[in-house]
């Protein structure tokens, strides 16, 4: 018996542990695949790269089918097999690290500001960073209310206005949030599924943009070929 | 649960992706918080995203927020949930210390801020109701006049997503005002949590403050 003061899981060695006694004989004959199986990180980082792979054959097809590759509708297809593919991809290429096979930048915090000041409770950052902090999202809501006077083109304007807006939320969400100081398996578990939700959601635009283009009663309407 | 050790430690992503007793390294409450997080930001961006549907498959949309009062009270008040933001980090800087007194005063800054917050918004609300006659399927006369070919849907759009999000702020003042009057009980978990809501707040009005305000500046 392991003593219970040990850690008891091992990622992927759980399936090799199976009590074979009594059945060993029947079991036997599937050696090969209990070989496979007992790899089990190997299995379905496998078959993640197969996603992954398929997500980047769709996103090829599609560029390459489609007519005009720089649309709305084609751009959309192509990012979303892509990000798809990318979201496969991060856990076999975790699972490379891991095993030495992949040099990646350290995610590890760099020495520096953030660790100067620890308390009692393990609690990074000092005022002078959130004040800083502080300072830099003030200044880019300054800077966005000011574009808001700036005689821009309404997309041009969306798109600096929402990349502004990331900036902002990035920097709450890593300081403030102190996610920045949490352990990496909360970061991948909690910002890749609302990045996937939200990009889902986007799959609207096209339909919104093309109402807006079938409406051919309004003024200045133009006849574009889906608007016969 | 200290995660110093792990901070410093170059080979730190194999064992954090290794599972373990606590594979976050976070108590239940502050995960519960994080996936409400998640959940209530998916919440906010459908919102936001189908105002933005609504606008982009409309000829047009009314931009009627002029200078005064409006921009300049919509940004007050992003100044206002910012500082707050800076002072909940405060908060849960000095709960850390153990200092519990000084956890209560930065909590009791942030609710003012929100508290100012509120005022503001609903004064704002006054404004546009009162003021414009604005109803959330139809557009003030004054409007539709200068917006012939805009959608009636203005009202609904801010009064859903504002309205919204004005809830939540209510909601974590009271919630900050029970932490703030429990301090001497509550553990520095719970702190941490209230702060963890707070900010998410501040941040879903970092999306809502540029796209139903700045996006409707009134050109003049």
């Amino acid at each position: 018996m392991r003593p219970f003061d040990q850690p008891v899981v091992e990622a992927g060695r759980v399936g090799g542990e199976l009590p074979s006694s009594g059945s060993g004989g029947r079991l036997r004959a599937f050696a090969p695949l209990r070989r496979l199986t007992a790899d089990t990180d190997l299995l379905l980082n496998g078959l993640c790269v197969l996603f992954a792979v398929g997500f980047i054959a769709l996103a090829v097809r599609s560029a390459a089918m489609s007519g005009a590759f720089i649309s709305t509708d084609s751009l959309f297809m192509t990012a979303v097999c892509l990000m798809l593919a990318g979201v496969f991809m991060v856990s076999p290429a975790l699972m490379l690290w891991e095993r030495g096979l992949l040099k990646m930048p350290s995610f590890a915090i760099p020495e520096g500001e953030a660790l100067i000041d620890e308390g009692p409770i393990h609690f990074e950052g000092s005022m002078r960073l959130f004040l800083n902090v502080l300072g830099g999202l003030l200044v880019l809501t300054v800077i966005e209310v000011a574009l808001a006077y700036f005689q821009v083109p309404l997309y041009i304007m969306l798109t600096i206005l929402i990349g502004l807006s990331l900036i902002k939320a990035a920097l709450i969400v890593a300081y403030f949030m102190h996610l920045r100081f949490e352990r990496m398996s909360l970061v991948l578990t909690l910002i890749p599924i609302l990045v996937v939700c939200i990009c889902l959601l986007f799959i609207f635009f096209p339909d919104s943009t093309r109402s807006l283009n079938l409406r051919t009663t309004r003024a200045g309407a133009v006849a574009t070929p889906e608007a016969r | 649960m200290s995660t110093e050790a792990h901070a410093v430690d170059q080979s730190t992503l194999a064992a954090d992706w290794g599972g373990g007793t606590f594979p976050y390294h976070v108590g239940h409450k502050k995960l519960g918080m994080w996936l409400f997080i998640v959940s209530d930001a998916m919440t906010f961006s459908a919102l936001l995203i189908g105002y933005s549907y609504v606008r982009a498959s409309s000829d047009e949309w009314p931009a009627p927020f002029h200078f005064y009062p409006s921009v300049v009270f919509s940004t007050v008040m992003t100044l206002c949930l910012l500082a707050s933001s800076f002072t909940m980090v405060m908060a849960v800087g000095a709960s850390a210390r153990r200092d519990k007194r000084a956890a209560r005063r930065w909590i009791m800054l942030t609710m003012l801020g929100g508290l100012t917050f509120l005022v503001l918004h609903l004064y704002e609300w006054y404004h546009l109701i009162h003021d414009y006659g604005l109803k959330p399927f139809s557009l003030p006369a004054e409007w539709a006049r200068e917006w012939p070919n805009a959608p009636p849907l203005f009202g609904a759009c801010f009064f859903t997503i504002t309205g919204l999000h004005m809830f939540h702020v209510l909601t974590g003042v009271i919630y900050l005002g029970w932490i703030a009057f429990k301090i001497r009980r509550v553990r520095h978990e719970d702190v941490e949590v209230s702060g963890l809501y707070w900010h998410f707040v501040d941040l879903v009005w970092m999306f809502v403050f540029p796209l139903i305000y700045l996006m409707s500046v009134y050109a003049e």
